[in-house]
């Protein structure tokens, strides 16, 4: 396995001066020897629930006789909910986070989480959700301000067809979207070694070169800076995560293997700590099922995949320092519709994971008797629990970002 | 003044400032189509602007051969509909790389994305087919019945959930995006007129592969639209929103975007006279689109490679000005990685495009598929989109003209002097190259050459439209 060091030594990283690219430039700059404190940096992954997740069937109120009522056909039968106090239990497909939460404390809930004035446009509130913000233009996103005050190193872990988030736009330098190391390399065809020294020489050089005098100048910018950082990280990056073997056995799904992924970039030691995440599908207007089907696949892909990340981690010693974050751009509507589903919603359960979170359930289930144009209503503000997540665990003031109004909700150990 | 409201959407006329030559006929042909060969550039140049246009406009003498084989490939036995996306999209980029109007395959790629349907969620090739047929139908026609007939497409009827929508349990889906991303945009409608116009798309369902409609589940009662109530069904509420005023302006602003530029929009009243032209028209969208392109604003420096190569319009674009003749599926298998699968769309948004189809990842993988397609070496593409090959055609034998042919079709020759030293560089340092000793003299000549073509596609220029 490729260590830090062996890493830092392979590289001649530090004399690229101006170059540099900018996560990989900071990782040198920042990356403590073991025995320093810096070495407990944390570590934040986000995982965004694309659709807008059922919080509804995510986080089941039991007792109360309304749900029942309001979901004639897919209502999750009470014997089948996991239990976790006297009013509220998780889907069955969630059980894997409900035993982090009994037999680790490593995992809180926090309930009926939303806006006010909830927009139901998938990309509206979606933006509003990654830009914690609710003006009419959002170019920038939460955590690329945050990186702004904190230049930390941050991979956004793709699928096929994705495109980075808006949450990580504004970092100052363009974060960058992997899929799988062994695909992020240059191809040469060159006849020989020193062919195709010469012609990644040109390539290099020609991304560099000088600004034509028409056109867009910052469009072709903008490729030459994502070229260069680019090129100059490929080599490096297939060394991180060869060979890595898993503590625990993650489950057989893109999404498990994304949260693998960045696992092998935390044990590799390059310092760095933002990672983000998405599973799509959640948008469930028909045949959306109950205990089982499409809705509870969803929630098993996404509660396996945390669990086996979180317990592989842990397992390293890494535990302590990670704190993965769900969210969704909203819930969905109380009331199942004609089509044995949902529509667009609002207020719906965050969840986070991780040694250092609050153990159990923050915040009281959204009222089922006073909807909202038939949607639950929030009561806490999602910027709260980015406030939290900000000052507490990054250590990134979060004044700046999201504005005076919003308190750190209290989501971690004290 | 290009820029100059009252001249912008005039006709360019070639002036000694602002002639018209290879780099306009190229940014023209990238623009409309899908890139321009070097026999179309040097045509282009010697025609002169109003027969290109005219040209690219109403699009090349029909070719028969071409459309029948076409049809045989799309016929139910060859793209039955359990046929996966990736097949049905490697028949869409062989119409692209061999159809004599490339404006109309450019704009049916705009309603695609435009109504941005997935086989992923529909799960059947012919109604994607289906919905292909419609948009190609009407891709510069009259965007009032595309829109109309939209509404009761098989394909969208699944895609947004209409077909499930009955009588007192409406689903909102359509409705919603019909308001929000087929003609109005966010802020130009309230929720509630979204809940009230779900109520007229109640009742519409597939039968045999056609919509029907089924009163008994259709709500009939009054509804309040965008301030207007009646007993409407799908076809007033389709109605009513092409009456809002947003919607010319919407269009007309999406439509920019797509052939102008991925930069920020213009002024409202920048792009008032085609709003204007597009109301007055009733939607007449080959008729905007000529205004559009023959416009002074279009080949002004502003609009000039202000746009990222989308995938298709990256691959296509490399294929048809090399005169390539790969197999379409190789093709379409290649573009997932760089983000753009037809048929596929990411969501009912569509691709987000500009700058977000780059990325460390996608760009590794553009360069790496230029290489796959001009290396002849990857068993995908083989020798059938061969560099030397198009050389040798074009009679250009040494070093120099081949970097000149290069620069010129993919380019139009404005790169730095740097980036042309570079290749220039290289010509001459892979001439002391040691090559394996059972490659022949003609071996290293084409080697070369290839390479430089490779190089030239890596220049950052080359991603840009």
């Amino acid at each position: 396995m490729a260590t830090r060091r062996d890493f830092l030594k392979s590289s001649t990283l530090l004399g690229f001066g101006g170059s540099v690219p900018a996560f990989l430039g900071t990782t040198a700059l920042a990356a403590p020897a073991s025995s320093k404190a810096g070495a407990k940096d944390t570590i934040l992954v986000v995982v965004q629930l694309t659709g807008g997740n059922d919080g509804l069937n995510t986080v089941i109120p039991f007792k109360n006789e309304l749900y029942a009522k309001y979901r004639p056909t897919i209502a999750v039968p009470k014997d089948k909910v996991f239990g976790v106090n006297a009013e509220v239990g998780l889907h069955p497909s969630m059980a894997p986070l409900g035993q982090l939460l009994n037999e680790q404390s490593a995992a809180c809930i926090v309930q009926g989480v939303g806006y006010p004035n909830p927009d139901q446009s998938h990309f509206r509130s979606m933006d509003i959700w990654q830009a914690a913000s609710t003006d009419a233009t959002l170019t920038e996103g939460w955590l690329g301000k945050a990186m702004k005050a904190k230049p930390v190193p941050a991979f956004h872990l793709a699928a096929d067809n994705e495109i980075a988030p808006l949450a990580l736009n504004g970092a100052p330098a363009r974060v960058p979207s992997v899929a799988k190391l062994e695909d992020f390399q240059l191809k040469i065809g060159g006849a020989s070694g020193k062919d195709k020294s010469d012609q990644k020489t040109v390539i290099e050089a020609v991304t560099k070169g000088e600004m034509t005098t028409e056109g867009q100048p910052k469009l072709l910018d903008f490729v030459r800076r994502t070229a260069i950082n680019t090129y100059e990280s490929t080599d490096r990056l297939r060394e991180i995560g060869k060979n890595y073997e898993p503590k625990v056995p993650y489950p057989a799904s893109a999404f498990a293997n994304r949260l693998k992924l960045a696992a092998q970039l935390i044990d590799a030691g390059i310092g760095a700590r933002l990672f983000y995440v998405s599973l799509d599908g959640f948008d469930t207007h028909a045949g959306q099922g109950g205990a089982a089907g499409n809705h509870a696949n969803l929630l098993a892909t996404v509660a396996g995949g945390i669990s086996a990340f979180y317990r592989d981690l842990s397992a390293r010693g890494h535990g302590d320092r990670v704190c993965v974050m769900t969210f969704s751009e909203f819930g969905r509507r109380a009331k199942e519709n004609g089509s044995n589903g949902t529509d667009h919603g609002s207020g719906a359960p965050m969840f986070l994971v991780g040694g250092k979170v609050k153990a159990g359930v923050v915040g009281d289930h959204p009222s089922l008797e006073k909807l909202a144009d038939g949607n639950l209503v929030h009561s806490t503000d999602f910027r709260q629990i980015y406030a939290a997540v900000l000052e507490k665990w990054l250590g990134v003031d979060p004044k700046p970002i999201l504005g005076e109004k919003f308190k750190p909700l209290d989501v971690f150990k004290a | 003044m290009a820029n100059d409201i009252t001249t912008a959407w005039q006709a360019y006329t070639p002036t000694a400032d602002n002639p018209w030559d290879a780099k306009k006929v190229g940014h023209l042909y990238r623009r409309a189509g899908f890139g321009a060969s070097s026999a179309e550039l040097d045509a282009g140049v010697k025609d002169g602007p109003e027969v290109t246009l005219d040209r690219m406009l109403n699009g090349g003498p029909a070719d028969a051969d071409f459309e029948q084989s076409s049809e045989f490939m799309a016929s139910e036995r060859s793209l039955p509909a359990g046929t996966p996306a990736v097949q049905l999209a490697a028949w869409w980029l062989y119409r692209m790389l061999r159809t004599p109007h490339p404006l109309r395959e450019k704009l049916s790629l705009f309603w695609h994305n435009h109504f941005a349907t997935s086989i992923v969620k529909v799960q059947n090739a012919r109604y994607m087919l289906g919905q292909y047929r419609l948009v190609h139908r009407h891709a510069l026609g009259n965007f009032r019945n595309l829109l109309q007939e939209m509404t009761l497409d098989p394909a969208m009827l699944i895609w947004l959930d209409a077909k499930e929508s009955k009588r007192g349990k409406p689903n909102e889906n359509y409705a919603r995006e019909l308001m929000e991303l087929f003609t109005l945009g966010i802020g130009n409608y309230t929720e509630k007129d979204i809940r009230e116009a779900a109520k007229a798309f109640t009742g519409y369902g597939i039968k045999q592969g056609k919509a029907t409609f089924v009163e008994k589940e259709h709500d009939a009662g009054p509804k309040t639209v965008l301030g207007k109530t009646g007993d409407f069904a799908a076809k007033d509420v389709v109605d009513i929103c092409l009456a809002q005023k947003a919607c010319p302006r919407f269009l007309v602003t999406k439509l920019y975007h797509f052939l102008f530029s991925d930069a920020e929009t213009p002024k409202a009243e920048f792009l008032q006279p085609l709003v204007r032209q597009y109301a007055e028209s009733d939607f007449d969208t080959g008729k905007l689109v000529a205004t559009m392109l023959r416009s002074d604003h279009f080949f002004s420096a502003s609009v000039y490679r202000a746009k990222v190569k989308s995938p298709v319009e990256f691959a296509v674009g490399i294929v048809r000005v090399l005169e390539g003749n790969v197999g379409p599926l190789s093709l379409a298998n290649s573009l997932e990685a760089l983000g753009q699968v037809l048929f596929a769309p990411p969501s009912v948004k569509g691709w987000d495009g500009g700058p977000a189809w780059l990325n460390g990842q996608t760009l590794l993988f553009r360069q790496n598929l230029a290489l796959a397609l001009t290396s002849t070496e990857d068993a995908r593409f083989g020798r059938r989109c061969d560099p030397a090959a198009v050389l040798s055609r074009y009679d250009r034998r040494t070093d120099e003209a081949a970097i000149a042919f290069f620069l010129r079709v993919f380019l139009q020759d404005d790169v730095s002097a740097e980036a042309r030293e570079q290749l220039a560089g290289y010509a001459n340092k892979s001439k002391a190259t040691k090559y394996p000793p059972f490659w022949s003299a003609d071996d290293v000549t084409k080697h070369r050459l290839r390479t430089l073509a490779h190089l030239t596609l890596t220049l950052p220029e080359f991603q840009l439209n």
